[in-house]
């Protein structure tokens, strides 16, 4: 399974860095949430997969009866979906300000740069 | 702190300053500077009879700073000349720039050069000798731009600037170093240890970086060209910073660390060459030059590599010459500066062709002028006379290589010859070819003190040598070469051996060229032109360094935020494939598991799902592709033992699908894009990730904290989920973060929104 | 529980606070509360980093995931100090530009609060926590400058390029998590005691790259110039200054505590960055004309001296660190107010031209600046020189000469642009020179400074010692 799941990050994660390359913000959005995924599947799998028990305690026992799955990297998991959403929501809000602003998602089309103005032909691509 | 603005335009009538502050400008700076003079003459007996005074102050201790000073007879004659020729040159300027707006500030700056000068040559920690130094620089770079209303100042200003201050910095580094390689930056310390710099294995590095700063401050050669642009300064300036004192420290620098750099061979060579080299070549330069100030200001190059090459020799002979010609050429030198500023007050103009016939209408300047120059041209019974036969015997009969260093020596002072006859007497005697722009009169009592008294100086000194001797040139030597030695004897007869001989060579050879010395300055011209100009290279190094500057910015600061991630991306991977090569071996490739046709379900739906989401040109495909990986991530939970995990990223994935679909409604349309380069990009780093994970997954991997976490859940924390325990227990604090990085991300949110409704309300009619 | 509560109280106060204000911004009077709202929260600030200066506390919380040492408490009283001051310098600029919005000292309290985390992460989950509440928190900062295009695209490219560099942390996070079985920094070390496996290091190397783009360190410094031109001029001052101690801080704090035992690995990581940002923030700002992407050069540069020390692998090089970022917030600050007040017929002028002769007409002002500029040049006697000494030294006590030489050329190539600015005030040629107001604040932020950058020659204003106490927490 693993060499399965090391498939799914390693495509994940072309996934969003082609995404990310491109000259849409959105599309960068895109790839933010594949990245995003990528990164839990890699913690997931960095606390190593061994069994499908939860780490629950069963009633009456004060530690696990059999071997159940890594708990900690599940918390870290948590904690970063979490983060993550909050990116996100952000990250629309300003994709959206960003469009009223400057009429543009394009990222080539963004100004700030050295040796303005330059304009957005002359650079050929 | 300083008055006023910084116009040189005499317009701004109300901003000058009361007469009060005037009178006190005028004469506090000259009453300071004097009453330092009598403080270190008063301490020329002491230290003539050998001793050392160390003031010393802790400052910054743990980078191992002290405010140390070191008085020894090389400080101390520095100290007596700068404080000295400063109160004669501030009673000068007073007069000289009299009625300038800015005078107040001028004093301001020329007595903290002052200062700064004299905490330069008295300081005994390297560091704030290096302050010192800086200070010297910032000080001199006021004063030459003082009168900026002219272009070429303020250029000469900055050139000065950043070389010297350029060449101070890679000063800094050798003292760092020097720092280091003895354990202090007392220079008594380092002077006095038992394994001297030169037995040190940075010693190379040492000697270049202090060269670097030296050859920089004191304009040698390849550098030299900094100091005759200076002369943009007023005249008074010229005569002390860039001629009696600033541009002698790096030949104090190199006379300081005499003891412990000197001696070996590269020491001799680069000192030797380069001194000898600067000083004929600016002695050749001096001839030419038509404006007398100018001429004045190759000879102190002349001087200053006179000095460099008397410190690439050896013993007490040359030491000695070398204290004596500092002396004798700082009170003549000083003195012809002050002259020439006379003149040019006086007449309007400093044109060697056009001056003559002085002496009626100025004769005490005249007098001062004739005795300045003659001990510049080394004629008995001056000081100069008896500073270049000292000379001439170290080098002819002390030298390892006499011929190389008399025969520098010769040139230059067989020039120096010739720059006597033109700057010190042709404008007083000849008869005056034209009318002068302002009928001449001697200037005032103020503007004459100063040379006056240091020519007779020069005078004095040479009757009676043995003055100078006991109380500056025997310390400076002892304090240099060290107490076992015997410093040569100053004195006009010394019998007739080669050094005499080399003298009547130099005053024959020498007046011969002055009388052609007009054909001489047109040879000289002609020569120059077809030389590479170093000043000119200056501004093509300038102009190179801005244009490769904006070059480079654009280059890399292109604003086009593709290129920084694409950078991003770059740069980790070159890093990466740099660790990977200095570790020279590839991983253990990991024990896999068994694949289980379950498995391969939500596998297929992450992979078909990203690959969609990458390459659609429709928005609600990619949505489909996005939501689909989304639900494949959480069934990879599920078949992981995550149950909570998986139901949290549901529905985080639902709200996000649902949070870009309802966004959607107002952003464009995507437009198809196939870009092949990218997508190798893309599927290199996919690959080095999924690479770098497959060899985490072949280690072992160290549960003990979570061991730890299974076994402490239930006892410690009374939680049945070991999961939810680590989280609201365990790891709190994660929590606690959360919540806050949540309600942020709300907020900037609002934030946003509100900014984008008001600025389309205020659009809106 | 108690325990661990008491050594954060001062971050829980700060969020209570920040959360309480929020409440009374949404639900009191809005935007009319703002000035009080800022200069309160300045208050707090300032009285945040005292508390912070002076108090005890156990050191360690929630089992090491955060701490609080004499390094983090140094790191904290300039943070907030900066925060406190930037705040101050807002006020005036909110008005004048109609800024005022109740937010803008809310997101600051916010974003603070994430660097006092981020300089007490003793674990890679916190510390990505404390991250993401600085950056989201500047993130929006630097967009909120309403009907401004560029505020609006220097916000998005910095959250862009942030959103990258959180997730190559987040990434070099999982990986050291899978080889050491623990995200604390105590574990870490504890896992890396015989030398540091290929993977760590590929771990290592994702790390440094995420928190090498906070610090703008070249070359993952391209968001810097472009943001810092676009966001709003105190939000530019304030990531100049309290984001950058922070950033600076905590690579530190992870390099020494996570992989103290193997200084080797990371060392050249660091020199590089050291390197590349010296050079490449000193050369690049040559050519500019815009003075706050000047600045933002200027700033890289810095950083990269400040990596200088980190580089020397040293408590000494730590403590030259940590002297050197106080010096160069404090210089910082004076120059960011002076840039605010540059303003022609009431709007802000950023081009240097306008610096034309200005000696001339605010003699006082001009001497500030230049000595603040002469400071940031590192020219003695001013306080930049010390700084600059303090890192060379270190670097070259730490072995890496080749380094502290490449740091002298650096110098001097820098000495170039700030003298510059000096000979345009000075020197310069006849021109529209900007208008003579200065708002009371940022006049008294910019005097103070320079006279700090003299009067500090004395003894460095005791911070030395301080910065000695804290590298020695930090470095065993």
């Amino acid at each position: 399974m693993e060499v399965l799941l090391v498939l799914c990050v390693g495509a994940l994660t072309a996934a969003s860095v082609y995404l990310m390359l491109a000259r849409s913000v959105l599309r960068f959005l895109f790839g933010l949430v594949l990245l995003s995924n990528a990164a839990n599947l890699v913690i997931l799998a960095a606390g190593r997969l061994t069994t499908v028990n939860p780490p629950l305690i069963p009633e009456g026992a004060s530690a696990p009866a059999a071997a159940v799955a890594n708990p900690l990297p599940q918390a870290l998991i948590l904690t970063a979906i979490v983060i993550g959403f909050g990116l996100f929501a952000f990250a629309l809000t300003l994709v959206l300000r960003a469009q009223g602003a400057l009429g543009t998602l394009d990222s080539d089309d963004m100004t700030l740069a050295e040796g303005r103005p330059v304009p957005t032909t002359e650079d050929g691509r | 702190m300083s008055p006023a603005s910084t116009t040189g335009a005499p317009a701004d009538e109300a901003r000058r300053p009361s007469p009060l502050a005037e009178a006190a400008a005028a004469w506090l700076p000259v009453a300071l500077a004097a009453g330092l003079f009598a403080w270190f003459a008063a301490l020329l007996p002491a230290v003539s009879g050998g001793a050392v005074l160390r003031p010393t102050l802790e400052w910054v201790p743990s980078l191992g700073i002290r405010a140390s000073l070191l008085i020894d007879g090389l400080s101390l004659t520095f100290a007596l000349l700068i404080t000295g020729i400063g109160a004669l040159v501030l009673l000068y300027s007073r007069t000289y720039l009299a009625g300038h707006p800015h005078y107040p500030r001028f004093a301001l700056f020329l007595t903290a050069f002052m200062l700064s000068m004299l905490g330069l040559v008295l300081a005994d920690d390297l560091v704030l000798l290096f302050v010192f130094w800086e200070l010297t620089t910032i000080t001199s770079y006021l004063l030459i731009g003082f009168d900026h209303a002219a272009a070429k100042s303020r250029r000469s200003a900055l050139q000065a600037l950043l070389l010297t201050g350029a060449g101070g910095l890679a000063f800094l580094a050798g003292v760092i170093i020097i720092g280091t390689a003895t354990g202090t930056y007392s220079l008594a310390e380092i002077l006095g240890a038992e394994v001297p710099l030169r037995e040190h294995p940075w010693y190379l590095a040492i000697l270049i970086l202090v060269l670097a700063g030296a050859f920089t401050k004191s304009a040698q050669f390849p550098f030299h060209f900094w100091l005759p642009n200076a002369m943009a300064a007023p005249t008074p300036v010229s005569a002390y910073l860039h001629s009696a004192t600033m541009v002698k420290a790096g030949v104090y620098l190199l006379a300081r660390l005499h003891p412990t750099l000197g001696g070996t061979e590269v020491w001799f060579w680069t000192l030797t060459v380069a001194g000898g080299f600067t000083a004929v070549l600016a002695s050749l330069l001096s001839v030419r030059q038509t404006d007398l100030k100018l001429s004045l200001a190759y000879t102190t190059v002349m001087a200053l590599g006179t000095l460099t090459l008397l410190l690439g020799q050896q013993g007490a002979y040359a030491m000695t010459a070398f204290a004596t010609f500092l002396v004798a050429h700082s009170l003549y030198k000083a003195s012809l500066f002050l002259v020439v500023g006379c003149i040019d007050h006086e007449t309007g103009t400093r044109e060697a062709e056009i001056l003559g016939g002085l002496a009626r209408a100025m004769p005490v300047t005249a007098l001062a002028a004739a005795l300045a120059g003659l001990s510049m041209a080394g004629f008995p019974p001056l000081l100069g006379f008896i500073g270049k036969e000292l000379a001439y015997a170290a080098a002819v009969e002390y030298s390892a290589r006499p011929y190389l260093v008399g025969g520098a020596l010769l040139g230059a002072n067989v020039l120096m010859v010739v720059v006597a006859g033109i700057v010190a007497l042709r404008p007083f005697w000849r008869p005056a070819p034209a009318p002068l722009p302002r009928t001449p009169h001697e200037a005032p009592w103020t503007m004459l003190a100063g040379p006056v008294l240091l020519a007779l100086g020069g005078l004095a000194f040479g009757i009676f040598p043995g003055l100078l001797q006991g109380a500056v040139v025997n310390p400076t030597v002892l304090g240099f070469v060290g107490p076992d030695t015997t410093p040569a004897i100053l004195r006009l007869w010394a019998g007739f051996n080669a050094a005499f001989v080399l003298s009547l060579v130099t005053f024959a050879v020498g007046i011969a060229l002055y009388l052609v010395h007009v054909r001489l300055r047109g040879l000289i011209a002609a020569a120059e032109a077809r030389l590479p100009d170093f000043d000119t290279g200056w501004d093509r190094l300038m102009e190179g360094l801005l244009r490769f500057a904006i070059w480079q910015a654009q280059a890399i600061q292109t604003g086009r935020l593709r290129t920084y991630i694409a950078a991003t991306f770059g740069v980790v991977a070159a890093a990466l494939a740099f660790a990977l090569l200095m570790r020279g071996r590839w991983p253990e490739p990991a024990a896999l598991g068994a694949v289980g046709w379950l498995q391969l379900a939500p596998v297929a739906l992450i992979l078909a799902g990203s690959a969609v989401a990458a390459l659609t040109a429709s928005r609600i495909a990619a949505l489909a592709g996005l939501g689909a990986t989304g639900i494949g991530v959480a069934i990879v939970f599920i078949l992981w033992g995550a149950p909570d995990v998986a139901i949290t990223q549901l529905l985080v994935e639902t709200l996000t699908v649902v949070l870009m679909a309802v966004a959607m409604l107002r952003l464009p349309h995507l437009a198809a894009d196939r870009r092949p380069g990218h997508g190798l990009l893309a599927l290199a780093t996919g690959t080095a990730v999924g690479g770098a994970l497959l060899m985490v997954l072949g280690t072992p991997m160290d549960r003990r904290l979570s061991d730890f976490f299974e076994a402490a859940s239930y006892p410690d924390a009374h939680g049945r989920n070991i999961v939810n325990v680590i989280l609201v227990d365990f790891r709190a604090l994660d929590t606690f973060g959360e919540i806050v990085v949540v309600a942020v991300a709300a907020l900037s949110a609002l934030a946003l929104l509100r900014a984008a409704r008001t600025s389309s309300g205020r659009r809106a009619p | 529980m108690e325990v661990d509560l008491d050594v954060l109280r001062p971050e829980i106060y700060l969020a209570l606070y920040a959360m309480g204000a929020l409440m009374v911004g949404v639900f009191g009077g809005k935007d009319r509360l703002t000035i009080p709202l800022i200069w309160v929260t300045a208050i707090v600030l300032a009285l945040m980093a005292w508390w912070v200066g002076v108090r005890e506390s156990a050191g360690l919380a929630f089992g090491g995931l955060f701490v609080d040492d004499a390094f983090a408490r140094f790191a904290k009283v300039a943070i907030l100090g900066a925060a406190a001051v930037v705040l101050l310098l807002s006020q005036d600029y909110l008005e004048r530009s109609r800024l005022l919005r109740f937010e803008y000292p809310i997101l600051i309290a916010f974003c603070t609060l994430g660097m006092m985390v981020m300089v007490s992460a003793g674990d890679l989950i916190v510390l990505y926590m404390g991250l993401e509440l600085q950056a989201l928190s500047a993130y929006v900062l630097t967009a909120i400058r309403r009907d401004s295009v560029r505020s609006t695209e220097a916000g998005l490219k910095f959250f862009v390029l942030g959103a990258l560099a959180s997730g190559l942390l987040l990434y070099g996070a999982s990986l050291t998590y899978g080889y050491a079985g623990t995200t604390l920094f105590s574990g870490i070390v504890e896992a890396t005691a015989d030398g540091v496996s290929l993977g760590l290091l590929f771990g290592l190397v994702f790390l440094i790259a995420g928190l090498a783009f906070k610090i703008s360190a070249a070359p993952f410094h391209m968001w810097t110039p472009d943001v810092y031109e676009g966001a709003p001029t105190p939000i530019t001052a304030y990531l100049a200054t309290a984001s950058k101690v922070a950033a600076v801080v905590l690579l530190a704090r992870l390099v020494h505590d996570a992989f103290g035992l193997n200084v080797a690995d990371w060392q050249q990581i660091v020199a590089f960055l050291s390197v590349a940002s010296m050079l490449l923030g000193s050369v690049a700002a040559i050519g500019q004309r815009d003075i706050k992407r000047l600045m933002a050069y200027s700033s890289i540069s810095h950083m990269g001296f400040a990596l200088m020390g980190l580089a020397a692998g040293t408590a000494f090089g730590i403590q030259a660190m940590l002297v050197y970022m106080a010096i160069y917030v404090a210089m910082s600050l004076g120059t960011f107010a002076f840039v605010l007040s540059m303003e022609r017929g009431g709007r802000p002028v950023t081009d240097i031209g306008a610096l034309n002769l200005y000696a001339r007409r605010e003699p006082l002002r001009a001497l500030a600046m230049l000595v603040l500029l002469f400071s940031l040049a590192g020219v003695p006697p001013m306080l930049g020189f010390f700084a600059k000494f303090a890192v060379l030294s270190a670097a070259y006590q730490g072995g890496l000469l080749w380094l502290a030489l490449i740091g002298v050329v650096a110098s001097v190539i820098s000495a170039f642009f700030y003298l510059r600015l000096v000979y345009f005030m000075y020197f310069g040629q006849e021109g529209e020179g900007l208008d003579s107001r200065m708002a009371p604040v940022p006049w008294a932020v910019l005097m103070v400074s320079a006279v700090a950058m003299i009067a500090g020659v004395i003894n460095l204003f005791g911070i030395e010692p301080l910065a000695a106490a804290a590298a020695a927490t930090l470095v065993q």
